[in-house]
């Protein structure tokens, strides 16, 4: 098993779940259990979301209008909360994305310098 | 756009399902539990250790539930919803004080919005037009006379022309025109005739038709008029064929050639448009008919620099016309200030009302916290169980706040209903007393503005009533907590006890001031004209002026004459009918006024007959005048007491007569024989600077009438009273009095239809019986009353409050030591006294100073004279009363002190 997030990753983690979470939707609606193994999947098991954050992130963003929800059946017949991108959550992915990458470039820098 | 409505509709359903969407949130976790488990199975664990495992990944959902709800919109709202019901729930549980509480914030609150309302017209009226805010009046004002010219047909032709800053400049003129509806009857309508630029100013668009043109405007034009919709509904029966059509207005004809949409009334509160035709001859400076100048600032234009423009166009004319325009200074305003523009220094005037009310609100507001504080004392260890239990000072207050909040918005409720009613009974008609005609504009009603400060008052309110109380109330409450002295540590100023009295005194006097407004009111009704005014039908009688008043006066004036008499003797010849006569005022109303000196005989005697112009200023009186045909007296039925009534050849006989009534008699003669003296007119002196005018000439006394009501109804002594002979069509304006059998109103048909067949240029108006023509004022009268006894109302019900809440807080603080008093054997008489001694002592000083107060605005009242026994009698009861009655709020209380068991009492520490 891979080794746990460290605390430093965690905190970096709470800063940008919001983006990951939006970019696990951008492939398609699913329910907050299946976004939290998606992310688990793509980061190769290297980030384990927790529900504390997860749900509450979710409810943050719905209520910025970036996910939208819809309760419908899983493919076994369960009824689930399903999360989907609204056209607003679409437009703010790019523009998480791109201030992340812009991020990424200034501490990048300033660690090359020093 | 649904995206968002959905996101609404959701938080909404957060808001108020909150135990659905909790419930929802659970089922999520669940789900979410439930998945993590079977992944667990997939990899080889059993379902229970599945299943545990699991659980112990996931953590504390009750953490992440909080932590949900948290992050949903106004998340902090059930916490204030829990608040807010408990607030309802202690309402509940305590009427009296959710009772008496809420009616006095709701009067709060009602006078408040009232106030608001009516200044808000006042003050900021606006357009209720498209773009009302641009359309501006332009003026010319007389900067030595200090008042407007409206002769400014010379200056609107060259505003017209040259102006730039201001578009679509146009005029109208004012009148009432007699208009025939299809079965023949006339009725005066409000008509303006005015410029086609005005439909354009309102931009609004017939309802059938057209509206009127520039080419109407052309001399030569064929006559047309647009009619409003309630004339067109109601006296054309809205046919739809009206356009096209000719109707008869006044003496002449003009087609229909459109019918305005319902509410219509530009320029003011009119009917029916005619064109604006004025006469070449009117245009000469300071010249021609009285007219108002508008137009719309062009755009992008500022008021200021319409200003400018004006004035400099101004400051031409001056320079080329020095005689008539040396002083006018054209002027631009806010086309919706027309009427009511009150001036910067009474603009504070005018916002201090609303001022006034938010205090008095304050003062309300002030009571209702008493009674809470009161309460919140005898809730106290409950409050200290809850301080001890973790609330923090804050959310104790917090919950107060709550409750208050949810009594003010039973008060708003209450408040605002009750505005609404008196808008729509009283405001409506108040301002339509004041102003005669209600400009379209005006329109009195609770706006959604209106509303929103309603609701701040609300909240305002409640911070008083809430907050205040639950401060005082929890302040030290560790301390008494630690120290287990309940009730000692609150304490009531001495601000409260004199606001208490304030509040006495002002409901023992109150009711005298609504005592002497009942006797104006008494004295009103029963004012005696000395004849049966109800037999009378008053009729106003006027004449349509020619087209913009450019008929001659004297042709105009002998037409008016000739169509009076005719229409008195068709009357005479209608069965029913025994008599008709004309005045220039009607019995009761104000009448005209004039300062008269009747003659010296010893000092005519020394100056041996010469017309003596110098007046002694002390012998002057200022007499009532009406001007009346020579029957005047025959149809009132009311003979003369002495001497002759006047013939027809007094009005132009070369010695002046007239006739003097018995109030003259006996205030100006001191009751010297009439017949035969001689009285003269003096022009009030305006200025010491200028010599006085020269009197009138003498008038000869021929006779000595009855007291007929030539005072105004509200007017607390009898003028005397002179008759002058009237001649008829050079005296202005006459009412006519028609003698009928029967009820007078059920003539009226007859008097329009003989009128129309008359004269059509004829107009009639104010028809009512001649014992009614006062009714307005005295509405006016009753509607003070009304006011004063709410108002006292008011005070008595807040002063009971007051009372109420010291006695039920003192009773609560000394709970142990009536016990301990009552287990020494004290009996129960002296307790009761020993409770009742404050409340005793403030009611008393407020009566008294109340009475005090009574007694001064009567003796002012009553002119110097003194109180009658029965009146100080009548205050002694009622202070009496009140004294009871405000004891009465100590019942209770004193009640729950008497019951106080010894042993309970010493046990509650």
């Amino acid at each position: 098993m891979p080794p746990r997030p460290s605390s430093t990753s965690s905190d970096v983690l709470r800063g940008t779940l919001d983006l990951l979470i939006l970019k696990a939707l951008s492939l398609q609606p699913m329910h907050g259990w299946a976004i939290a193994q998606r992310l688990e999947q793509l980061s190769r098991d290297a980030l384990r979301v927790g529900q504390g954050s997860l749900y509450p992130a979710l409810q943050r963003l719905e209520e910025k209008g970036w996910v939208d929800s819809e309760w419908r059946a899983t493919e076994q017949g369960r009824r689930a909360k399903y999360y989907e991108l609204t056209r607003a959550g679409r437009r703010a992915l790019g523009d998480e994305v791109a201030s992340w990458h812009g991020y990424v470039d200034m501490v990048e820098a300033i660690l090359r310098s020093t | 756009m649904t995206n968002l409505l959905n996101r609404w509709r959701k938080r909404l359903r957060a808001l108020v399902h909150t135990s659905a969407v909790d419930r929802e949130l659970d089922e999520e976790l669940a789900f979410h539990l439930d998945m993590e488990a079977q992944k667990y199975e997939r990899e080889g664990f059993t379902p229970e250790n599945a299943r545990r495992k699991a659980r112990l990944a996931f953590g504390a959902p009750r953490q992440y539930k909080a932590e949900t709800r948290d992050a949903r919109w106004l998340s902090w709202m059930p916490g204030v919803m829990m608040d807010l019901r408990l607030g309802g729930r202690m309402l509940r549980k305590y009427p009296g004080l959710t009772i008496v509480g809420g009616l006095a914030m709701a009067f709060g609150i009602w006078f408040g919005t009232l106030t608001f309302e009516m200044v808000r017209l006042v003050v900021f009226p606006s357009l209720t037009l498209p773009g009302g805010d641009r359309i501006v009046q332009l003026r010319l004002w007389d900067t030595e006379a200090n008042q407007a010219e409206p002769r400014a047909l010379h200056d609107y032709m060259i505003w017209r022309q040259s102006a730039r800053s201001i578009d679509d400049i146009g005029a109208f003129t004012d009148a009432t025109r007699n208009v025939f509806a299809d079965d023949g009857e006339a009725r005066p309508v409000a008509t303006a005739e005015l410029t086609a630029s005005a439909f354009r100013i309102a931009s609004q668009k017939p309802l059938i038709g057209r509206v009127l043109s520039e080419a109407d405007e052309a001399p030569g034009a064929p006559p047309v008029v647009v009619i409003g919709y309630d004339l067109w509904r109601n006296r054309f029966s809205s046919r739809q064929d009206i356009v096209g059509r000719s109707i008869r207005i006044g003496s002449g004809f003009a087609t229909v050639v459109g019918v305005m949409p319902e509410g219509f009334a530009f320029p003011v509160a009119h009917e029916l448009w005619m064109p604006f035709k004025p006469n070449v001859a009117d245009q000469s400076p300071r010249e021609g008919p009285a007219i108002t100048v508008f137009g719309r600032l062009a755009p992008g234009v500022s008021i200021d620099a319409a200003r400018a423009e004006l004035v400099s166009l101004g400051k031409r004319e001056t320079a080329e016309f020095p005689q008539t325009h040396a002083h006018l200074l054209p002027q631009v305003k806010p086309y919706a200030r027309l009427f009511m523009d009150p001036k910067p220094q009474d603009m504070w005037l005018m916002l201090s009302i609303p001022l006034f009310a938010v205090m008095l609100l304050g003062l309300v507001c002030s009571n209702v916290a008493l009674l809470m504080f009161a309460r919140a004392a005898t809730r106290e260890s409950e409050l200290v169980v809850r301080s001890a239990l973790g609330a923090s000072r804050r959310r104790i207050v917090a919950q107060l706040f709550a409750e208050a909040l949810v009594l003010g918005g039973l008060a708003a409720a209450v408040g605002l209903a009750a505005a609404n009613f008196a808008i729509e009974q009283w405001g409506k008609r108040y301002l339509v007393e004041n102003m005669g005609t209600l400009p379209f504009w005006y329109d009195p009603h609770i706006s959604a503005t209106t509303v929103l400060y309603a609701l701040g008052l609300t909240v305002l309110g409640a911070a008083i009533a809430g907050v205040l109380p639950g401060m005082k109330a929890t302040k030290g409450l560790g301390t008494r907590l630690r120290n287990g002295t309940a009730g000692a540590g609150l304490r009531f100023g001495g601000i409260w006890t004199a606001v208490i009295i304030a509040q006495v005194a002002i409901t023992a006097a109150f009711p005298v001031v609504a005592f002497i407004e009942q006797r104006e009111l008494w004295r009103a009704e029963a004012y005696d004209v000395g004849f049966p005014a109800e037999r009378y039908l008053a009729v106003a009688v006027a004449m349509d002026a020619g087209p913009n008043g450019a008929t001659a006066d004297t042709a105009r004036n002998a037409k008016y004459a000739t169509a009076l008499e005719e229409m008195r003797r068709r009357l005479l010849d209608e069965p029913g009918v025994s008599g008709v006569t004309f005045v220039d005022r009607l019995p009761r109303t104000e009448h005209h006024y004039r300062l008269a000196e009747v003659e010296d005989p010893s000092r005519a005697a020394a100056s041996s007959g010469a017309e003596s112009l110098t007046v002694s200023r002390d012998s002057l009186r200022w007499v009532s005048e009406a001007t009346i045909d020579p029957g005047y007296f025959d149809v009132l039925e009311s003979p003369l007491l002495a001497g002759r009534a006047f013939n027809s050849g007094d009005v132009s006989s070369d010695a002046p007569v007239l006739i003097v009534d018995e109030v003259f008699v006996k205030q100006v003669l001191h009751g010297r024989n009439a017949i035969g003296q001689r009285v003269r007119f003096i022009a009030p002196s305006t200025s010491k600077a200028k010599s006085p005018e020269a009197p009138s000439p003498w008038y000869e006394i021929v006779g000595v009438a009855k007291d007929l009501g030539i005072t105004s109804v509200t007017s607390r002594n009898r003028d005397p009273g002179i008759y002058l002979p009237a001649d008829l069509g050079r005296s202005g304006p006459m009412y006519m009095a028609v003698h009928v059998k029967g009820d007078p109103l059920s003539f009226v048909p007859r008097v329009r239809a003989v009128a129309a067949a008359v004269d059509p240029a004829l107009r009639l108006a104010e028809l009512q019986r001649l014992n009614e023509v006062s009714n307005g004022v005295l509405w006016f009268l009753r509607l003070w009353i009304r006011i004063t006894l709410g108002l006292t109302a008011m005070a008595l019900l807040l002063s009971l409050a007051g009372i109420y809440a010291v006695m039920s807080f003192t009773v609560a603080r000394r709970t142990r030591e009536i016990g301990i008093r009552v287990a020494l054997g004290a009996s129960a008489r002296a307790m009761v006294m020993s409770i009742f001694r404050k409340p005793l002592t403030q009611v008393s000083v407020g009566v008294a100073l109340g009475s005090v107060l009574a007694g001064l605005v009567m003796l002012t009242e009553m002119g110097g004279g003194t109180i009658s026994a029965t009146g100080i009698g009548l205050m002694l009861v009622y202070g009496l009363v009140i004294l009871g009655v405000c004891l009465l709020a100590c019942v209770v209380p004193t009640r729950r002190a008497l019951s106080v068991e010894p042993m309970e009492a010493l046990r509650v520490e």
